[in-house]
């Protein structure tokens, strides 16, 4: 029987793909592991590989937004078999998503994802709405559950989730400007969507209260010159100061071990390990790639590690779990000079650190004018879960820290 | 819900009827004015009659085709009269059996001409009763429409009405108007071996219908021997002495055809005259009492369903609508849909369609993409000897909604509603697609015209 490619299941959350291009024509043939298309999700953007060798028998699906995972994009024909099969298992089945039995190694791990992860459609009860309903809402990005139905038996059809976009719209853009030129209109992006989501909920499911303090940098900076010079020979990766920050701040991390949580419905969940997220800006937007076990790195692997996961997010290629997973983020905005900034919580964490340049400043010590670099350092906390002392606690560990930064070394 | 809620409905017609049913299972006190038959045009002189003479017509196709089959039937003849008396008693028998439906809900029915006074009395023009309700519903329903052109009102000259009590067969008949009613007449009468011509104004016969389907039905109907001209306009009717000449313009020349009756059917108008419509100040549109979405005229309490608002003039639409208004007067808000309704003729080859022809929907829509499925390819088909016609289905081509089903063929009529329950639901072609259809039977024909759009037929190269 000829297999079935479907959209794959990238992540937890990951509900449909955009389905870039194809990289092989009707009636190619593929060996095993060459890329068969490309896929786009709110994250990333992946080269969906071909599971077995065959040939490319047909493409359903070209190129089109909001393909909904489990759903067939195109067919591959084992080695033996003709259009004539596929023509029967067209004709016999077509679209059942859960025929998931044929996903390749990478969706086959996520087949355990999909048990927990139902569209929310299906969780509490059936919404009943037409076919043709599910996919204007599907295309709109509408919650069916928040739609009025005024079909056969209350039953959602097309025309009422058409009114709720509608509504939404002028709801959202009271004055919508006409497009003249000099203005251009700019499609919003699956990635921008969900940066936009995120934020916004950011903002507004959690109870943000910031916290910030100016410290001086001066031996964050010898410390980094120092290891610059001694690692000089053994690689390529040169540490930066937000390489030292990340480390510092994980070890700080590990003496407050409340701001190393997430929240959840069910409860505080804590972290036994540090998973460092790092803001990072790529030209389609906002992106938060993860080193894993920062603790149990070393800063020459930090330094590595944080160069590997640039190199693929610049190559579009990052995995699922490059950029999923995190426990505390930091941003950092030295390079542009911002002296000081205040960063949004990445959801579901309960925090996130937001590092300024390091600039030579006027200090008073001992009574005496100096001039030292200071770095400000400003921490969004959910205060739904971080108490302010809390707060306080970790910023006076963490200023510790970066005033002797030797200390992590206990 | 309509506990104790006075209703009077004003025509006892397939708007009116159901209407006072479903009323009175409401638990509203109804009270129905009929002036004439209960059950109306639909049941006496329209959808039943005719059907029942087509029904004849096709027993005697049946009896011709029976060789076929190995079965010899040697001579047979057809006595008019006892076709007529048949239509007759299957008329009578579910006239009664709306009278004793109606009397087991308990509505008062009042032979009478209604007149409303105000918007809560009805009087009877004959006993000069006055009904006092909550709630009016004028379902009075429409006449034949008359042509304005010379010698329309000769004595050879028959509506639908005077056809269907016809008491001799004409040698030969000419059929103003090529619609559902003018094509069913001229079958009747082609089965019976009357001289049958059709004289249609519009390009093809049943306008409005998609252009294909109606070409299909056309040829069909030429085939069995009927005489069609489209595109003709008629112009005037000399009548002498038992014989009519009928002068129409065709392909811009002055033709005449002769014919020893004429039976116009060119469309209904809304019939309103006994109601008082003007004195009351109910507001109209050429003829036809305006209502908003919920049924209501622009009079508050006064309703009105069926024909007498115009639009289309089907008896299943009157009754929904008429549906539609009750539940409205009990304070159960509904708005009547008009997208998914199914129209229906009973030629032999049938017609039904339900949604957009493929010529609006690509008006409507960039991207449309159509389904064919002819019958030839059904097994069923075959068996019965009914191979002739196809089913066509119109679709969306980005989300694949099922715009439009358009059969033409055996028991059309009564496998459109898969489509139209289909339709009301919003599904794609895939969903019809996946359906799994009984073998063998017509019905595969829809399934298989829905591959065609999703991975292709089965019996089909």
């Amino acid at each position: 029987m000829p297999l079935k490619i479907v959209m794959p299941k990238l992540g937890l959350t990951m509900t449909e793909g955009t389905l870039i291009e194809w990289t092989k024509k009707e009636g190619d043939s593929v060996k095993a592991g060459e890329v068969l298309f490309i896929l786009e999700t709110e994250k990333v953007t992946y080269e969906f590989e071909a599971p077995e060798d065959g040939t490319l028998g047909k493409i359903i699906i070209h190129n089109q937004d909001e393909v909904p995972v489990g759903e067939v994009v195109g067919y591959l024909l084992r080695p033996g078999e003709t259009l004539d099969d596929l023509k029967i298992e067209t004709a016999v089945s077509n679209q059942r998503p859960e025929t998931l039995e044929t996903l390749n190694a990478e969706s086959a791990v996520s087949q355990s994802d999909s048990n927990t992860d139902l569209p929310l459609e299906t969780n509490d009860m059936r919404v009943k709405a037409t076919p043709m309903a599910k996919k204007e809402a599907r295309r709109r990005h509408i919650d069916l559950r928040t739609v009025k139905g005024t079909g056969p038996g209350g039953r959602i059809i097309r025309e009422d989730v058409q009114k709720k976009n509608e509504e939404q719209q002028t709801a959202s853009t009271p004055e919508q400007p006409h497009k003249t030129s000099g203005q251009k209109l700019v499609p919003l992006t699956g990635m921008r969507r969900a940066i936009a989501k995120k934020m916004l909920s950011s903002k507004v499911e959690t109870a943000q209260t910031y916290m910030s303090n100016t410290v001086n940098a001066a031996n964050v900076k010898e410390y980094r010159k120092l290891l610059l010079s001694h690692l000089e020979k053994k690689t390529d990766a040169r540490v930066t100061i937000t390489d030292v920050m990340m480390k510092i701040t994980a070890a700080a991390l590990k003496e407050h071990p409340v701001i190393n949580t997430r929240w959840t419905d069910d409860g505080i969940l804590y972290f036994d390990d540090v998973h460092m997220g790092m803001a990072m800006a790529l030209d389609e937007g906002l992106i938060v790639p993860v080193i894993r076990d920062i603790n149990r790195k070393s800063i020459i692997q930090v330094a590595e590690n944080r160069l590997e996961l640039i190199g693929r997010g610049r190559n579009k290629s990052f995995l699922p779990d490059d950029i999923s997973g995190s426990t505390f983020t930091l941003s950092a905005m030295g390079m542009y000079g911002i002296e000081q900034f205040t960063s949004n919580i990445n959801l579901p964490e309960n925090a996130i650190l937001a590092v300024g340049a390091i600039i030579d400043k006027p200090v008073a010590i001992n009574g005496e004018l100096a001039i030292r670099p200071m770095m400000n350092i400003t921490l969004s906390y959910d205060h739904r879960t971080i108490d302010g002392s809390e707060a306080g606690k970790f910023m006076q560990t963490l200023t510790r820290y970066i005033e002797n930064p030797i200390l992590i070394f206990e | 819900m309509g506990n104790g809620v006075k209703i009077t409905i004003i025509g006892g017609g397939v708007g009116g009827y159901p209407a006072g049913i479903r009323a009175a299972r409401m638990g509203a006190e109804v009270t129905l004015i009929e002036k004439d038959e209960l059950g109306g045009v639909c049941l006496n002189r329209g959808c039943i009659p005719t059907k029942s003479l087509l029904q004849s017509g096709k027993v005697i196709q049946t009896i011709k085709e029976s060789e076929t089959f190995g079965i010899k039937c040697g001579e047979y003849k057809a006595d008019f009269s006892a076709i007529m008396a048949r239509k007759n008693r299957v008329v009578s028998q579910l006239c009664s059996g709306v009278q004793r439906l109606l009397a087991a809900k308990k509505i008062k029915v009042i032979k009478g001409t209604a007149s409303i006074l105000d918007s809560r009395t009805v009087q009877i023009e004959q006993s000069k009763e006055k009904i006092i309700s909550d709630t009016i519903i004028i379902a009075s329903g429409s006449s034949p429409a008359k042509l304005n052109i010379e010698g329309a009102g000769g004595p050879g000259v028959m509506n639908s009405d005077t056809f269907l009590e016809m008491k001799t067969l004409p040698q030969s008949v000419a059929i103003v108007g090529g619609g559902a009613i003018g094509c069913e007449f001229a079958q009747i009468l082609n089965n019976l071996g009357v001289q049958v011509t059709i004289l249609e104004m519009e390009e093809n016969l049943i306008p409005g219908t998609d252009k294909e389907i109606a070409r299909a039905l056309q040829k069909s109907l030429v085939n069995d021997g009927i005489k069609v001209f489209t595109k003709a306009g008629v112009k005037k009717i000399e009548h002498r002495k038992n014989k009519n000449t009928i002068v129409f313009e065709h392909q811009k020349k002055s033709q005449k055809c002769e014919a020893a009756k004429v039976v116009f059917s060119v469309g209904r108008k809304p019939q309103t005259a006994a109601l008082n419509v003007d004195k009351i100040g109910l507001a109209h549109q050429n003829g036809a009492l305006k209502v908003n979405e919920y049924m209501e005229t622009n009079i508050s309490g006064i309703y009105a369903v069926g024909d007498v608002i115009g639009g289309t003039m089907l008896a299943h639409v009157a009754t929904a609508e008429g549906e539609c208004a009750v539940k409205n007067a009990l304070g159960q808000k509904t708005r009547m849909n008009y997208k998914v309704i199914p129209a229906c003729i009973y030629t032999s080859p049938e017609v039904a369609s339900v949604g957009l022809s493929e010529e609006i929907a690509r008006d409507k829509y960039d991207d449309v993409e159509v389904g064919l499925f002819p019958f030839t390819g059904c097994g069923k088909a075959l068996v019965i000897n009914e191979t002739y016609g196809l089913v066509k289905i119109v679709a969306e081509k980005k989300d694949r909604e099922i715009l439009g089903v358009h059969i033409i063929g055996p028991h059309a009529t009564d496998m459109i509603s898969e489509a139209v329950l289909g339709m009301s639901m919003e599904m794609g072609v895939e969903d019809l697609a996946n359906a799994i259809h009984p073998h063998p039977t017509l019905s595969e024909s829809i399934l298989e015209s829905s591959l065609t759009l999703h991975g292709g037929a089965i019996h089909m190269p």
